[in-house]
């Protein structure tokens, strides 16, 4: 990736991430839009696994410090999500926004599937209640915004011409 | 090549497993641990974010508390806007409480419900009637004063003739009982019809503008006392024997909503001192005034009889210095005891008594006359 190319990911994801603590808490939906993950997985496909799995691992950590008592099950399902679609990659380059979508929408899914699995608070039909209805709301949301954020962006991510 | 590959995989691997079993042994740590972990990301790393996450949140809760505040202030709103009348309305209900509490016994509380019609501006309906005692040609009374007279009585409600209708009459005297007459409604097309008019006062009495006219009890109606209106003035009639007065009502039967029905027994036993508060305390202040000025005038005076024997003293000194016979100095005379004015003048008094007494005997009952009119 060139220099130019990292100050966009860089950048793409700094916005991310700021969305994710001024709009997601503006909005205050039950099915929340998981900005963090969309930053992640953006940055994850620019990188290799091990990277995006760092990038996870970390970013997941700084998420789980506002809920200390499930640390590391954010960072876990996080660095899973990022090495996944780190090791996707050529999935995801392809320039169609249904297919990104689609990933988005898995992501998310995924991460919440591994997140509430190993934070261990649910159970029984809460558990099934948000797996089978909040979580696909949510990574729905999630994915319709990382569509917005890549329709918007796309000068950002498209590769410069020199 | 493929051992670049093979490395970098291996890197992959091996990341993503130190990454996983990071989070695991996070996961398990114990909370005395997890704590100060969490504690410390979110004051270095994460403050700036949460900075932003309190202001989002509460301008969150400021748009979803915006609609309320707006309906919570249209309430207040339209509740302001009605406690004048609950005001009003709490003024009267005490004012009919005190009217019950004076009056004790004898009456009968009822609401008067107002018609629609044009002729209703001459009567009211009462939720009283027979069943509760109310009888034709019962007085019927509100805190400020007379609002007329039952002329019909259902088992269950009653009618009464307020004081616009043009038969209604009621034998009225001044308050100091010093000038009498027939009240009735002014009947005069414009503003002037909501008035009353006092006809048939002697020509040689004068009634002053704002004495209160209270109904007289001749005529055995209408009991002594009661509040009809106030004088505005004189107003000039074909009559040229007798004077006639414009009277402001005391009660606007329109603003009535709760009235007194007074029962026979107690229209007959009479209301004296019920309606007289006012006047009662305005008797005392002025009893206490005057106690007041004459204590302080007997001071003043008993102070300018001490200056005076002083100096009488020192004369009477000087001339016997200066070798006048004794028996040409003036004694020293004894102060004449203070003179004390009664409060009320007792003419006053016995004039009132007398002027009633006579009136009393000599006017034929006249508000019965008046009445038995109605319809």
């Amino acid at each position: 990736m060139t220099l130019s190319g990292s100050v966009r990911a860089v950048i793409t994801f700094a916005v991310l991430v700021l969305l994710h603590f001024t709009l997601r808490p503006l909005l205050g939906w039950r099915a929340s839009i998981d900005f963090l993950l969309l930053a992640v997985l953006t940055a994850a496909v620019r990188v290799r696994p091990a990277g995006a799995a760092a990038i996870g691992f970390i970013v997941g950590m700084v998420g789980d410090s506002l809920a200390p008592d499930s640390l590391g099950a954010g960072a876990l399902a996080m660095l899973l999500v990022a090495y996944l679609a780190s090791w996707l990659k050529a999935v995801f380059f392809a320039d169609s926004l249904p297919l990104n979508a689609m990933f988005f929408f898995v992501g998310k899914w995924l991460f919440d599937i591994i997140y509430f699995i190993a934070e261990h608070h649910l159970t029984g039909i809460d558990l099934v209640q948000q797996l089978f209805l909040w979580s696909p709301l949510s990574a729905a949301a999630t994915a319709i915004a990382g569509v917005l954020v890549l329709l918007v962006m796309r000068p950002l991510f498209e590769p410069s011409s020199a | 090549m493929a051992r670049l590959g093979n490395s970098n995989n291996r890197l992959d691997g091996t990341v993503l497993i130190v990454c996983a079993v990071l989070s695991v042994i996070a996961l398990v740590l114990p909370a005395q641990v997890r704590q100060p972990i969490a504690s410390g990301l979110r004051r270095s790393v994460l403050a700036p974010f949460l900075s932003l996450q309190k202001r989002a949140e509460g301008s969150r809760r400021a748009l979803e508390g915006h609609d309320a505040v707006i309906d919570q202030r249209d309430s207040v709103s339209i509740r302001a806007m009605s406690v004048s009348a609950l005001a009003a309305e709490n003024t009267r209900l005490r004012d009919l409480l005190g009217l019950g509490s004076r009056l004790k016994w004898g009456f009968v509380p009822a609401e008067a419900l107002h018609g629609r019609g044009s002729q209703d501006e001459f009567g009211v309906t009462l939720s009283a009637g027979s069943r509760a005692g109310v009888v034709k040609l019962s007085p019927v009374v509100a805190p400020e004063g007379l609002v007329g007279v039952v002329d019909n009585v259902d088992p269950s409600i009653s009618h009464a003739m307020v004081w616009t209708h043009p038969d209604f009459r009621v034998s009225a005297m001044s308050e100091d009982a010093s000038a009498f007459g027939i009240v009735q409604a002014h009947l005069e097309s414009g503003p002037g019809r909501y008035l009353l008019e006092m006809r048939g006062v002697p020509f040689r009495t004068s009634i002053r503008r704002g004495t209160l006219i209270v109904s007289s009890g001749l005529g055995g109606v209408y009991p002594r006392g009661i509040p009809i209106g106030r004088v505005l003035g004189e107003t000039k009639t074909a009559e040229s024997w007798a004077r006639t007065y414009l009277i402001r009502p005391a009660v606007f039967p329109a603003d009535v909503y709760a009235v007194m029905v007074l029962l026979p027994d107690r229209a007959s036993a009479g209301v004296d001192n019920v309606w007289a508060v006012g006047a009662i305390s305005d008797s005392s202040v002025r009893k206490i005034v005057i106690a007041g000025d004459s204590l302080a005038r007997s001071a003043a005076l008993a102070e300018a009889t001490a200056r005076q024997a002083a100096q009488d003293s020192a004369t009477r000194d000087s001339l016997r210095k200066a070798g006048v016979p004794e028996s040409l100095i003036v004694p020293p005379v004894a102060p004449a005891p203070p003179i004390r004015r009664p409060a009320v003048r007792s003419d006053t008094t016995r004039r009132d008594t007398t002027h009633t007494a006579a009136v009393k005997h000599a006017l034929p009952a006249r508000d019965s006359a008046a009445v038995s009119h109605a319809p």
